[in-house]
């Protein structure tokens, strides 16, 4: 009886065809826990996720010469959504992953002028030239965001607003998915919309031979 | 004006190349791009559709993108400023290529590539005089991109003679783009299209021969639906063949999928395909059983459902059934073994069709719905305490003499007590599925109303077959002890489980219903056990003790009615609601959303359907999941626990159980993290059984 039954429940399993393979990234998920890494920031410290336990900590993939990038810091809305974490304590991380020789790409000294002149406000800057940190999220384009809650679970992913266009006068007409998210959490609130359509610049990943 | 006709006609027979006239906007240059309007026709006609469209030149390494991006990027947009009447339709958009960078997955073009659009004119455009030329003004968008993206835009003015409509010298570049654009319904032949819940899409093409299929793959319409850079692999199959996607965090099953295929022949040919898949069942078959099997698969579950913890209460009654048997001649008891075998058949029947009729009338239910009910879970309570009180010897049923349930003093009597002890057995056994169940009743469900009787009766007839092979048996009732009094204590002693049945049941009441339900169901069980003992009283007294006993009964029998209705009425909302906070088990609320949440990022995860009045799902999560061990073997291998209670109606779980080829509890499911292919696991749990499945996954990949 006991080998009758097991092989008719095996049945199942073999009727689907062989499928998907291992994915070429980490997909990070909504609710678990947010991949732990350790990187460098432009002032060659190391920072590590860890160190942020109990703090909300925002990921900002950017590249400054990406015009979807540009829409956000030459209008100061991402400059204040930084200001509106810091305000609330959370950590902001801008992420820089172009490699060198590509758009965007920028070494420390590089990095903390474009802060001072673009009078942003990052907690830091992670240089990730090799992309590691890039593919532990599955960072697809230049603004993405993800947000690390409190306890380390991550909260929201995605664009930083809900009209995918590079004209800055868009954002004021937009739904402001990570401003409400972050006043959620600063609220102690569920976040609405935890997962959307991010758009922009494709990440400059090096093409892997 | 002939020769022109002349020309017409040459071009018609195809013999020489009429010198068409060149009707292209102004040029938007970059070093990226040139860009520009065309059109189909050198001149347009009032209240003719006319074909224009964006024309890209890209420079090398460029491309732009299609309707759906991708993971990155932005499709092209178009802003008209047409003449009042005229409207534009939306972008005929050709075949895309798909460009991978790093796990960026892109939807675009290089190259040049045309983007029509069919204009729909009035048959008069007010602001022109007959004859005066058209203008068309479009402000269009459009992202390229190489290893930087750069968003451009433009003002293009094109302007149309009035004129009868022959093709300009840029119509050649619409055929082009019209041979590269996916076929729809109404171009191509039949074909249809499904996406089973797991995100394999399936496509029947008549006629077509599979083994051509060399290469194919999918792309949405809308973003988050599929994981774009995901492999999707390939099966062929007669007649038709299959993608395993991978589902995104958009991806709803109900919703169906709309995208695009394209498929790569044998011979390097490239087609492309619009479809919109419905939502398929699962790819495990389950409903495709073969009746032999069905009816065998259905008799083998009628059997085995005998064994299930689920009919403890169940057991008592049978040994009562198989005790009355002493003493009795083969006949008579092959007469008790057939009563009761019609009661269990009469029962299967009522079930099946009452079932057949509620779906068919769009409600969703499964196996053991009547469970669902509080009223049905008070109601059986009732029954159990009624005929524990019976065999208890309060009072008599079957003639009105000392004929207790089973006894069997009387041919009669005994008779309709073999007949409701099958009813009973059936009513309270069906809340949990045995093995083999859960393909038989789905099967059968799924196929014409004959088949589904037939493969219910089937399974009526599984289960009271062994308690008519006892009868059978010669001489079965000779080996019993003589009739005397062993029999009366026994069946006082099998009262028992009859009151821990519905204790249980008063439970599940207050699952449902909360502290009312609780209140109201055990209301009822006072005014039942009184209406019980005042009919003792009339049976066992003469006289007016015999009237007040009858009135007495009557009336609580009525107060106990007033009671069920109340309880019908009671809301459930005052039944806890499903919380979202982490349970003591470490288990989530089951959600279709969040299952696909967790499989689009590829998290194991193990799923346990459950319900309270399932003896069966109790035994599995005390013998099994709540082991430590297991618990441990969750964390390690970072899997997450989804429970469905189906203790209430849900119409998400009987979806669920549906999509996977069942129709009722328990049912546990396993889903590998790096593998598509859920594995359903045992009715029967055991813990060495569950860690050996986990053991699995952790080790990834299938064997």
């Amino acid at each position: 009886m006991t080998l009758r039954r097991r092989h008719l429940l095996a049945l199942p399993a073999m009727a689907l065809p062989a499928t998907l393979a291992t994915p070429a990234h980490a997909n990070p998920t909504i609710g678990a826990l947010a991949p732990g890494f350790t990187g460098t920031d432009s002032n060659g410290a190391a920072i590590a996720l860890a160190q942020f336990a109990g703090k909300p900590v925002i990921l900002e993939w950017t590249n400054d010469g990406c015009p979807y990038v540009r829409k956000w810091y030459s209008s100061g809305a991402m400059q204040d959504l930084q200001r509106q974490a810091a305000a609330m304590g959370a950590i902001w991380l801008s992420v820089i992953s172009s490699p060198p020789g590509e758009q965007g790409f920028a070494e420390g000294p590089h990095a903390n002028e474009l802060t001072r002149t673009r009078n942003a406000a990052p907690a830091h800057v992670l240089l990730d030239p090799d992309q590691k940190l890039a593919r532990l999220y599955g960072a697809m384009v230049t603004p993405h965001i993800f947000i690390v809650d409190a306890t380390g679970k991550l909260a929201y992913m995605g664009g930083a607003d809900s009209i995918p266009s590079a004209r800055a006068e868009d954002i004021p007409r937009a739904t402001p998915y990570v401003r409400d998210a972050l006043t959620a959490l600063a609220a102690g609130q569920p976040i609405a919309t935890q997962v959307t359509r991010p758009y922009g610049c494709v990440v400059k990943y090096r093409t892997q031979a | 004006m002939t020769a022109r006709l002349l020309a017409l006609l040459l071009l018609l027979a195809g013999l020489a190349p009429l010198p068409a006239r060149a009707l292209e906007s102004n040029v938007a240059t970059s070093p990226r791009a040139q860009v520009s309007l065309v059109s189909e026709s050198d001149a347009f006609q009032p209240g003719q559709p006319l074909r224009i469209g964006l024309r890209l030149r890209m420079a090398p390494g460029w491309y732009t993108y299609w309707r759906n991006p991708g993971d990155a990027g932005a499709p092209a947009e178009f802003d008209f400023q047409l003449p009042e009447g005229a409207t534009a339709g939306p972008i005929a958009w050709p075949t895309p290529t798909r460009h991978a960078t790093g796990p960026v997955m892109s939807y675009g073009y290089e190259g040049e590539i045309l983007l029509p659009v069919t204009l729909t004119l009035p048959a008069t455009l007010p602001p022109l005089s007959l004859g005066e030329p058209l203008t068309l003004q479009l402000h269009a968008t459009w992202l390229v991109c190489e290893r930087i993206c750069v968003p451009e835009e433009a003002d293009f003015t094109l302007t149309l003679p009035s004129g009868t409509p022959t093709p300009s010298a840029e119509a050649p570049l619409f055929a082009t783009a019209d041979a590269n654009t996916p076929h729809t319904a109404a171009t191509n032949t039949p074909w249809q299209a499904e996406i089973s819940p797991e995100g394999l899409l399936s496509l029947r093409l008549p006629g077509l021969d599979a083994t051509q299929v060399r290469e194919a793959w999918f792309a949405p319409y809308a973003w988050g639906q599929i994981e774009h850079s995901a492999p999707q692999t390939l099966t062929t199959a007669e007649g038709g063949f299959s993608l395993a996607l991978r589902p995104g965090t958009e991806f709803r099953h109900q919703a169906g999928l709309a995208g695009i295929v394209v498929v790569t022949d044998h011979t390097g040919r490239t087609t492309a395909m619009e479809l919109a898949a419905t939502p398929g069942p699962t790819a495990i078959p389950a409903a495709t059983l073969p009746l032999w099997q069905l009816v065998a698969f259905a008799l083998a579950a009628g059997m085995i459902l005998n064994l299930m913890p689920c009919v403890f209460p169940v057991l008592a009654m049978k040994a009562i059934g198989l005790a009355a048997l002493a003493g009795k001649s083969r006949g008579a008891a092959l007469a008790q073994a057939g009563a009761y075998a019609a009661g269990v058949l009469a029962t299967f029947l009522a079930l099946a069709g009452t079932l057949v009729a509620m779906r068919a009338a769009g409600s969703v239910v499964g196996w053991g719905f009547q469970f669902q009910s509080p009223v049905f879970v008070a109601a059986t309570a009732w029954l159990l305490l009624a005929i524990g009180l019976n065999m208890s010897g309060l009072y008599a049923i079957g003639g009105g003499r000392v004929a207790t349930l089973g006894a069997g003093t009387t041919q009669r009597g005994g008779l309709l007590g073999s007949f409701l002890t099958g009813l009973l057995a059936v009513l309270v056994a069906t809340p949990c599925t045995a093995p083999f169940m859960g393909a038989a009743i789905a099967g059968a469900l799924a196929a014409p109303l004959a088949v589904t009787l037939l493969g219910f009766l089937a399974m009526g007839a599984g289960f009271a077959l062994p308690y008519v092979l006892f009868a059978a048996i010669p001489g079965f009732a000779r080996m019993l002890p003589r009739p005397g009094a062993w029999m009366d204590i026994l069946r006082q002693a099998l009262a028992f489980p009859m009151y821990a049945a519905a204790v249980w049941l008063l439970w599940v009441v207050s699952l449902q219903a909360g502290p009312t339900g609780v209140l109201t169901t055990a209301s009822g069980m006072l005014l039942v056990a009184f209406a019980l003992w005042a009919v003792g009283l009339s049976q066992s007294r003469g006289g007016s003790w015999r009237r007040l006993g009858t009135a007495s009964a009557l009336l609580a029998g009525l107060g106990a009615i007033a009671v069920l209705t109340t309880l019908a009425t009671t809301p459930t909302a005052t039944a806890a609601a499903p919380s979202n906070q982490p349970q003591p088990d470490a288990s989530e609320p089951f959600t279709p959303r969040r299952l696909a949440e967790l499989r689009a990022a590829g998290t194991p995860v193990f799923i346990n359907m459950t319900a309270a009045w399932c003896v069966t799902c109790i035994v599995n999560e005390q013998v099994a999941l709540a082991q430590p061990a297991i618990r441990q073997a969750f964390a390690a291998g970072n899997i997450t626990y989804l429970k469905g209670d189906w203790t209430r109606r849900d119409p998400a779980i009987t979806e669920y159980l549906r999509a996977l080829g069942r129709d009722g509890v328990p049912l546990y499911v396993l889903y590998p993290g790096k593998a598509a292919a859920p594995v359903i696991l045992p009715q029967i749990l055991t813990e060495a059984r569950l860690l050996q499945e986990l053991a699995r996954t952790q080790q990834g990949d299938q064997p």
